[in-house]
């Protein structure tokens, strides 16, 4: 690891006033699950690491009538253990507990789970988020059985959010704060696929933090998430779908359908959303809303078997969602 | 003399006994190497190779050198003199290619040690081992054994072209007829993965050299503290009596520490050099690169039958992926794989052919089970394999070629005499427990219902106790030291050295009997060289049943002394020995143990021909192995959607002959099984055509979880074995053993209906969905 120096400021304010103008000046800290290992390969090199745990204002879950708010640093044990929460977003309990181990899920938060790094190990291997090599990418040809099956390229890693598709489902927006201001950004768009070698997977600024993420009330939405994982340890999972369902009667009024892990970023299967609207949850609609989330998928040389799972992931969240899982 | 009143009745061997060992390992006050500290004490890092073949052109340490905290920076040339890192086992014709501690011009496997860092505190070590300048010319690297032996191979030792390390054959019966023969002949090539043996605690070493006595003092995280003491003396070219090797607690082995590496005589030099201590921790990366790796066998076997199912002819052609070098055992492991081949069956004519295979790996080394997995594997896939090509049923066809209950000791074609056994009854038992026949029946709608259900049995064997010294490198005898403390108190050594098989507990639960003392009145001392008679080792499932004969065998001695004072005491001719009192039956008269320990201490007067004290120290030879048996049934449901396997049930019937105590044997089963689980359905150590190990940490080396583990159903037969006093055979590496064939069985059962015959490990939800796929297609 290389030297750096670390502040650890006690307001918003004093942290903004911290940041560098650009990347690998200033790396932020919350959990430090990701950006520890990151520092120890070598793969950030921060000249200033800037720990925002101490910053009370960023912390805890806050329940509204207009939604919840969720502070960036509010970790995945206390998302998990929030009872309003988990009555109103099991999709995202869902997602919280996928998360091993309860060691990374009393450490890692929320916000970091957005910002974390692709685990691509193309990239952990120091090759850069586009895994190029003499400026070509190493993924085609390569070892890519976890890679990207939809949007790939030139970038073909997945996003490792395991909040990002249930947050999109939900339609959630994150609020960046930076020294001259702040934005609301939906979570949809702030996952980017990088066109080149030097640019970010997330519309995060370096000057930037993400203070909270913002969930608008989603009683009556059916939302769910099921992941498809084979091994109950220290990983991530294959693939996953989030599912928020608005009901009209016993019929589908609007579906949102996110995938995760099958793409640069998370990813809407609109012709699956298409596949529902209008229609009641039956078992032939699921099936046909399940082929329609992978009827575009472009699966690599060794990562045909993603597809099958995408869709499983599609189909158990709806049966799920149907209250037949 | 007092008349005491006998209180002490109730045997302890056989009884199911928490470890005495438990209370420091789950309340955090045992001692692993990590939590030794001395005074001035330095740490080292050790650089290693980032590439799987490669010439070092130069290698730059001042910068390293100069970073503040650094007091030292060796590399290969400084190091030249030590070692080499020693292999035990010999073959005919093995080449043993120079294994030094630090590579001098060139790398073999990613990991290889380059150069060590040694500083003031580890993370000096750790950020001054970036500071060192490498230059290499990389080379083509070969990790695949079957292309390394293959034409156009780049060598892994410019000297060996061929990458060959050896040739080994053996042969029994006449292989010729019997497959000429044969009605039916199967075959199938049938591989063992590598695996990272994972054991919890990661190796680690601190040395310490005393100037003044020109002593060295190593802890070493090990399986064989006095092995290690021989052979890093050697190594450092010191007197063997001025190294002292303490073994504190030790996280696991599984095989792994069975063996003397290169750290152990690095940090022994970098002691001695310095005159200070110095500490070296395995990270869990380097544990995963640089500790040896287990299996990597490439197997072809051919079976030759009857009709009716008896087995008469076993071919094996055994490519055994060796690694870059010889650790310890490496060798030796794939031949006893052959010894085993032929399992459980009367079959005398078998022929088998090993290729030891140079590839730029890590070595592979003895794996919990050690060459006998593999074996069981192979011979339990080719019985289900014949069975399916026969029609038969797997139980059937098993018992229908078992040996004999009459025919033990029984002479394998592969020159083994097995003890004792009665391989029908564990089968028997498991098919019981599991239901075998109304789960055919359930099976039978389950596929009428389109669902993939399946139904495993294996019947394994294995070579155990090693061993008569004759077939074990560096001699299979153990020693024990049993002494009686002036207050009666008892102390036993053991050269076995325990590291999670519980013998602490099973020792004093066997000293407490044959002395009549409570198990708390009993201490077990192990794994200091300075404080234990030489001894062997922990592994082999030899502990119990090598080392806790020799002290049964011991406390027999001592009994002939407690007597000889008994009787001096008593004033009496004949006195008898039991639950703690010496009694003359003539008078009733008794004189307690510690009596008569006190009494061998102050030596007021001593039995003719008898010296004072209260200790015997008893070197134990076994004349044979001991060959536990048993029967594990599984069965399994392979998810459509996903090729997800979901173990529904796990029976293991094992018979490890006397069991000592029910609760450790139960915990040592269900620990194999783990690791058999996670051989058959996850782990896998992946190098890719570079040579770099994509499978170097716990995020891609999928090792099993608790919560991934059935429910465990573990039942026994007793068959004793006649080999040594106790009747105790060995149960360590059973589970392991019995569980992958077991599980792959069960698997390809359920997927027969869809033309699967056979399923290399592991049967990941991947491979399991190509298959249905390919089925479909």
């Amino acid at each position: 690891m290389q030297q750096f120096e670390y502040a650890s400021p006690a307001s918003l304010n004093e942290a903004l006033s911290l940041l560098g103008s650009k990347w690998g000046e200033t790396d932020v800290l919350a959990g430090g699950t990701d950006q520890i290992s990151l520092m120890k390969e070598y793969l950030h090199t921060p000249k200033r690491v800037v720990n925002i745990k101490g910053i009370k204002e960023l912390h805890g879950v806050h329940h509204s009538p207009q939604g919840m708010r969720i502070g960036a640093t509010t970790t995945f044990d206390e998302l998990a253990m929030d009872k309003a929460l988990a009555a109103e977003y099991p999709s995202l309990v869902t997602a919280v507990l996928g998360i091993a181990s309860p060691q990374i899920r009393n450490m890692g938060t929320a916000g970091g789970d957005l910002c974390q790094r692709p685990r691509c190990w193309y990239f952990r291997g120091g090759y850069g988020v586009l895994a190029l090599q003499d400026g070509k990418s190493l993924v085609p040809n390569g070892q890519n059985e976890f890679h990207a099956i939809f949007g790939g390229g030139p970038a073909y890693f997945v996003s490792p959010s395991s909040l990002g598709p249930a947050l999109i489902a939900l339609n959630a927006q994150v609020k960046l704060v930076s020294a001259s201001g702040s934005r609301m950004v939906p979570v949809g768009k702030f996952f980017v696929s990088p066109q080149n070698d030097q640019s970010r997977e997330i519309a995060l600024m370096p000057n930037e933090i993400l203070t909270e993420i913002v969930v608008p009330p989603a009683r009556g939405v059916k939302n769910t998430t099921y992941e498809v994982r084979h091994k109950d340890a220290l990983d991530w999972p294959l693939a996953t779908a989030s599912v928020a369902l608005t009901m009209k009667g016993s019929s589908v009024g609007s579906a949102r359908i996110v995938l995760g892990h099958v793409a640069p970023t998370p990813w809407v299967a609109t012709q699956a959303e298409q596949a529902l609207t209008g229609k009641s949850l039956s078992d032939d609609v699921i099936a046909q809303a399940a082929d329609a989330a992978v009827a575009d998928a472009k699966p690599l040389s060794q990562n045909v078997y993603k597809v099958q799972l995408a869709k499983v992931a599609v189909k158990r969240a709806l049966m799920e969602a149907a209250g037949r899982a | 003399m007092a008349t005491t009143t006998i209180t002490k009745t109730e045997k302890l061997v056989g009884k199911a006994m928490r470890r005495q060992e438990d209370p420091r390992l789950i309340t955090g006050s045992a001692t692993y190497v990590d939590d030794i500290q001395m005074p001035g004490m330095l740490h080292a890092c050790i650089l290693r190779s980032p590439h799987g073949a490669a010439n070092i052109k130069s290698v730059d340490i001042a910068a390293a050198l100069a970073h503040p905290g650094v007091a030292a920076v060796y590399v290969g040339k400084d190091t030249e003199k030590v070692g080499p890192v020693p292999c035990g086992a010999s073959l005919p014709g093995l080449r043993v290619p120079h294994h030094y501690v630090l590579a001098i011009d060139r790398v073999y496997f990613i990991g290889h040690p380059v150069a060590v860092v040694v500083a003031t505190d580890k993370y000096i070590a750790r950020d001054a081992v970036d500071l060192i300048e490498v230059e290499y010319e990389t080379l083509q690297a070969v990790t695949d054994p079957e292309k390394a032996i293959g034409p156009g191979a780049p060598p892994v030792h410019p000297e060996w072209p061929d990458n060959v390390a050896f040739n080994y054959h053996q042969e029994g019966g006449d292989v010729d007829t019997a497959f000429a023969q044969a009605e039916v002949v199967v075959k199938q090539r049938i591989t063992s993965q590598r695996l990272i043996p994972s054991s919890m605690e990661t190796r680690g070493v601190v040395a310490d050299y005393n100037t003044g006595d020109k002593a060295l003092t190593i802890w070493s995280s090990t399986q064989i503290p006095h092995l290690m003491r021989t052979l890093v003396a050697q190594m450092l070219g010191a007197p063997e009596h001025k190294v002292r090797v303490v073994t504190p607690e030790v996280g696991g082995g599984f095989g792994s520490k069975l063996n003397v590496y290169a750290e152990e005589a690095l940090m022994g030099f970098v002691a001695m050099k310095l005159g200070q201590p110095v500490k070296w921790i395995e990270s869990r990366r380097e544990n995963c690169m640089c500790t040896i790796h287990g299996r990597g066998h490439v197997d072809y076997f051919e079976v030759a039958a009857k009709k009716d199912g008896t087995i008469l002819g076993i071919k094996l052609k055994l490519i055994q992926d060796l690694g870059a070098y010889h650790q310890l055992l490496t060798p030796a492991i794939p031949t006893l794989s052959v010894l085993m081949m032929p399992g459980l069956y009367r079959c005398q004519n078998v022929r088998a052919d090993i290729v030891g295979a140079f590839t730029n790996a890590v070595p592979t080394d003895a794996y919990r089970g050690a060459g006998r997995p593999e074996a069981t594997h192979g011979i339990e896939r080719m019985v289900d394999i014949l069975a399916a090509e026969l029609k038969m049923d797997p139980a059937e066809i098993r018992l229908k070629n078992f040996i004999h209950n009459d025919e033990f000791p029984y002479a394998t074609g592969t020159g083994l005499s097995y003890d004792s056994g009665n391989y029908a009854a564990p089968l028997h038992k498991a098919m019981d427990l599991i239901d075998y026949h109304n789960l055919r029946e359930e099976q039978r709608q389950a596929r009428s219902q389109g669902r993939l259900m399946g139904i495993g049995l294996s019947t394994y064997g294995e070579i155990c106790a090693f061993g008569p010294s004759p077939a074990t490198p560096a001699g299979g005898w153990e020693s024990a030291t049993v002494k009686i403390e002036p207050s009666g108190m008892v102390t036993v050594m053991t050269g076995s050295s325990p590291h999670g098989q519980g013998e602490e507990t099973t020792f004093a639960q066997i000293t407490a009997d044959e002395l009549g003392v409570g198990i708390d009145d009993v201490i077990v001392l192990h794994g200091d060289t300075a404080i234990v008679q030489y001894g062997i080792g922990t592994f082999g499932s030899r502990g119990t049943a090598v080392g806790g004969t020799a002290v049964y065998f011991a406390l027999q001695e001592l009994k002939k002394k407690i007597k000889k004072y008994g009787a001096m005491l008593l004033e009496s001719e004949e006195v008898s020995f039991s639950d703690g009192v010496c009694v003359d039956h003539k008078t009733g008269k008794s004189v307690t143990l510690a009596e008569i320990a006190g009494a061998s201490h102050r030596a007021m007067k001593l039995p003719p021909g008898t010296q004072p004290g209260m200790v015997e120290t008893y070197f134990w030879e076994p004349p044979n192995f001991a060959f536990p048996f048993g029967a594990h049934a599984v069965v399994t449901e392979v998810n459509r959607e996903t090729g997800d396997i979901e173990i529904k049930r796990y029976v293991a019937v094992d018979d490890c002959g006397n069991i000592i105590n029910p609760l450790i044997v139960a915990g040592q089963v269900h620990g194999g099984v783990v690791q058999g689980l996670g051989q058959a359905l996850w782990e896998q150590a992946v190098y890719d055509d570079n040579g770099q190990l994509i499978t170097g940490e716990f995020m891609d080396y999928a090792i099993p979880r608790a919560s991934m583990i059935p429910w465990i159903e573990t039942e026994h037969t007793v068959t004793p074995s006649p080999v040594n006093p106790l009747g105790v055979k060995g149960v360590g590496e059973a589970g392991t053993i019995g569980c992958s064939p077991a599980v792959v069985n069960s698997v390809v059962d359920a997927l027969s209906t869809l033309g699967v015959r056979h399923i290399d490990m592991p049967m990941t939800p991947e491979k399991i969905w190509n298959l249905m796929e390919g089925a479909r297609a």
